[in-house]
């Protein structure tokens, strides 16, 4: 093993290769909050991807209700369980914008666990069966029923679920890559993005097994392993649609809620998506404690409990939910962007406009601009531009019965 | 890991990467690649018992399978291969099975190998997710070489630029061989997957052009993975290895094989030319000594890649001398 930064941790950790970041990043932004679970996402995945046979039972993207959903089924709680969930305590006294911005994990991840316990293995994991993949929705919509008072208020609801959108992390430190014994999967060093060689798997298991998101699936046709390939040809800018400009997957474009905004973690503070997971610190990564560094970042949902969102996306999450309730300027401004074009926005810049509302958010002052957020491509051209007030269009009187 | 970060804090983030640092020396001191702990000198010492390849006229039957060379294998002598679990190389695995019995013959022409070895459970299907196929792997060093304890060669896959030449046979590759297009489809284990696993198999839902049509979605195939290609005529594949990891398939496949599941135990016999054209493969000469080593993976085990019982030296093999020598 070496010892490798994991930002998300706040300090190193044991992995078995070293550090080796990519150029910039495949990341993303959800925005739970927004959500309906309408599935377009996960069909837009499947039809393009995945409707071959072999793959009936592949969700690469899949929307699960929580706490009782999953796919497959409670893989959360089955890997918390394998890595003890009672290990999930931070050190939250000091931290370090850049090395630790949430504290100092001081548990043991899915790696450490299997070196602690000699497993001889890389990572703790397991197999689920055939059966636990079955029912993608199972839980769909069933809510955690404590009926204490009529009526559930902010900030925790006491009868509550929420959606949650999972693909491949593309994990900085990804445990399926890890677990390879083979060395079959690939990050690749232009992106970021995770790929099982479909020459070079022998379909051992040992990803879908060491995936602590339980992302890559086996198929029993080729009898090897697949996983979502974050639509690297659109990735590429091999889509006509975008002129050669980056665009984003497949799953983020179709998204009807606008929850999801695609991009690169990268240097840049004016990058959208490196500002909100950053610098705004209101997009948190999930399960952090796995310690596979995973890059969908999740703005958290406001009115479930607090102790049942730290565990899933570590002690970030009030400062995020604080952030998010009672938006800043610019982060209003930013969110503005969310489904606004498919290319791949690099950076942003906003123009300020007037103030055209004010109110009280849970004892804060909230005041909202008209501004203007403008979204810039690879090449540094304008290729959005759009404002805080949703523009409203007017349908000329001639087709106001026409479709 | 669990230990105070205040400590840490107060001091640095230079304390915590040293004591780190410390307790991954300390644990991983033996190793000499990460996840693989180094060999001990027996294993570097191949086995006394030497395998000898008798020479029979074996008549090549129109149908090879095992019962129709039952008889050409009599009077060979076999040698027993103790097996234990995979131990160096992570991750570790195996152990469910103790030896396996190998008889070894030759007619001039082709090499026979028969394994024999105890597993309650026949495993001959890899389509569902937790399940793995039966298989047993033969092994071979690459090239005319002797093998002693002062001559390192690793009974463990081979070493770098000490290749060694495998020869896998697995047990769904067999029953592939079985159906229509050489190839278990997923409808033999779920008869109508494409609808929610339902058992009907007359769905009016299934649109066999739709689903089977586009090969390029079939990732292993549009790679020309040779364990996703249907129709590979043949039960055994045929790879090269230069240490742990690098299992390689060759372009050109050479071996092939059969076998018989009975009363609790599996006879494979696996067999090739004595010599061919590829450069990636062990040749065998009549008269000749050779090496081999062998594994063998227990599917109801989970047994797959590394998880596996292997034999942890190198056992000697002596082909006798054709009749016309
Ligand atoms: S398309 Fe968007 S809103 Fe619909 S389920 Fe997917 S993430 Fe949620
Ligand atoms: S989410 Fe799983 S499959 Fe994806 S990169 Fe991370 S470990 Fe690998
Ligand atoms: S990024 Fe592409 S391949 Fe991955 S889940 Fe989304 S649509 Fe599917």
């Amino acid at each position: 093993m070496t010892l490798v930064h994991n930002w998300h941790l706040g300090r190193r950790m044991e992995y078995p290769y070293f550090e080796s970041r990519p150029k910039r990043q495949f990341a993303a932004v959800f925005n739970i909050n927004r959500c309906i679970a309408c599935q377009t996402c996960t069909m837009a995945c499947k039809s393009a991807w995945t409707y071959n046979k072999g793959q009936e039972f592949m969700w690469w993207n899949n929307v699960e209700t929580k706490p009782y959903g999953g796919y497959p089924q409670s893989w959360d709680v089955k890997t918390l369980r394998l890595i003890d969930s009672d290990n999930n305590v931070w050190y939250t006294d000091d931290k370090d914008e850049k090395l630790s911005p949430y504290g100092v994990y001081e548990g043991d991840t899915i790696f450490e666990t299997a070196a602690r316990k000699n497993l001889n293995q890389w990572a703790v994991g397991y197999v689920p069966e055939d059966k636990e993949w079955r029912a993608p929705n199972f839980g769909e919509d069933v809510a955690v029923s404590k009926k204490q008072d009529e009526f559930s208020t902010l900030p925790e609801h006491s009868r509550w679920f929420f959606y949650l959108q999972r693909l491949c992390n593309h994990c900085t430190y990804p445990g399926c890559l890890a677990a390879c014994p083979r060395k079959a999967i690939y990050k690749r060093k232009e992106d970021g993005i995770v790929l099982i060689d479909q020459k070079r798997c022998r379909g051992y298991r040992k990803c879908v097994e060491q995936c602590p998101y339980k992302k890559p699936m086996y198929r029993g046709l080729t009898r090897i392993s697949e996983k979502c390939i974050a639509c690297y040809p659109r990735i590429e800018g091999k889509d006509p649609l975008t002129e050669g400009r980056p665009m984003e997957t497949r799953c983020m474009a179709a998204c009807v809620g606008q929850i999801r905004l695609q991009g690169f973690l990268d240097d840049n503070p004016k990058n959208p998506v490196t500002w909100l997971i950053r610098h705004a610190k209101v997009a948190l990564p999930l399960y952090p404690q796995f310690g596979t560094e995973p890059n969908i970042y999740y703005i958290p949902p406001r009115w479930a409990p607090r102790s049942y969102l730290k565990q899933m996306f570590g002690p970030g999450v009030d400062e995020a939910i604080d952030k998010f309730m009672v938006p800043s300027r610019e982060l209003l401004a930013v969110m503005s962007l969310f489904r606004m074009t498919q290319s791949i926005i690099f950076e942003y810049a906003i123009e300020q406009g007037p103030k055209v509302f004010e109110t009280v958010i849970h004892g804060k002052k909230f005041e909202m601009f008209n501004d203007t957020v403008i979204g810039y491509g690879e090449d540094g051209k304008e290729i959005v531009r759009t404002t805080v007030e949703e523009p409203i269009h007017v349908r000329d009187p001639k087709h106001y019965n026409s479709i | 890991m669990k230990r105070s970060y205040k400590l840490v804090k107060r001091f640095g983030l230079a304390l915590l990467s040293c004591a780190l640092l410390s307790s991954a020396t300390a644990v991983y001191a033996e190793e000499t690649a990460p996840g693989v702990k180094g060999m001990s000198e027996e294993e570097f010492t191949p086995a006394k018992e030497v395998l000898t390849v008798k020479y029979v006229d074996v008549k090549k039957p129109y149908h090879m399978d095992v019962d129709s060379l039952k008889g050409s294998f009599q009077d060979a002598t076999g040698i027993t291969v103790p097996l234990q679990m995979q131990d160096k190389a992570f991750p570790n695995g195996g152990g469910s099975i103790q030896g396996a019995e190998v008889k070894a013959i030759h007619d001039g022409i082709t090499i026979y190998f028969q394994i024999t070895w105890n597993d309650p459970t026949r495993n001959a299907q890899a389509i569902a997710i937790q399940e793995y196929r039966d298989a047993v792997a033969l092994m071979f060093p690459l090239g005319a070489v002797e093998i002693t304890p002062a001559e390192h060669f690793s009974p463990r896959m081979g070493d770098r630029e000490k290749p060694v030449n495998l020869w896998h046979w697995k047990s769904d590759w067999e029953a592939d061989l079985l159906v229509k297009g050489e190839l278990e489809d997923v409808e033999e284990r779920y008869p109508n997957m494409h609808d929610d696993f339902n058992t009907n198999p007359y769905s009016p839902y299934y649109h066999r052009d739709l689903i089977t049509s586009i090969a390029v979605l079939s990732g292993g195939r549009a790679a020309d993975n040779l364990i996703s290609r249907p129709g590979r005529g043949r039960t055994v594949e045929d790879l090269n290895a230069e240490g742990f990891g690098t299992l390689t398939t060759q372009e050109h496949q050479d071996v092939n094989g059969c076998s018989k599941f009975e009363d609790g135990a599996w006879t494979v016999i696996i067999y090739r030319s004595l010599i061919t054209q590829d450069p990636h493969d062990v040749q065998f000469v009549p008269g000749g000594k050779t090496f081999f080593n062998m594994a063998v993976w227990n599917g109801a085990e989970q047994d797959r890649n590394g998880q596996k019982n292997i034999s942890t030296q190198w056992h000697p093999a002596v082909l006798e001398k054709v009749a016309w020598q």
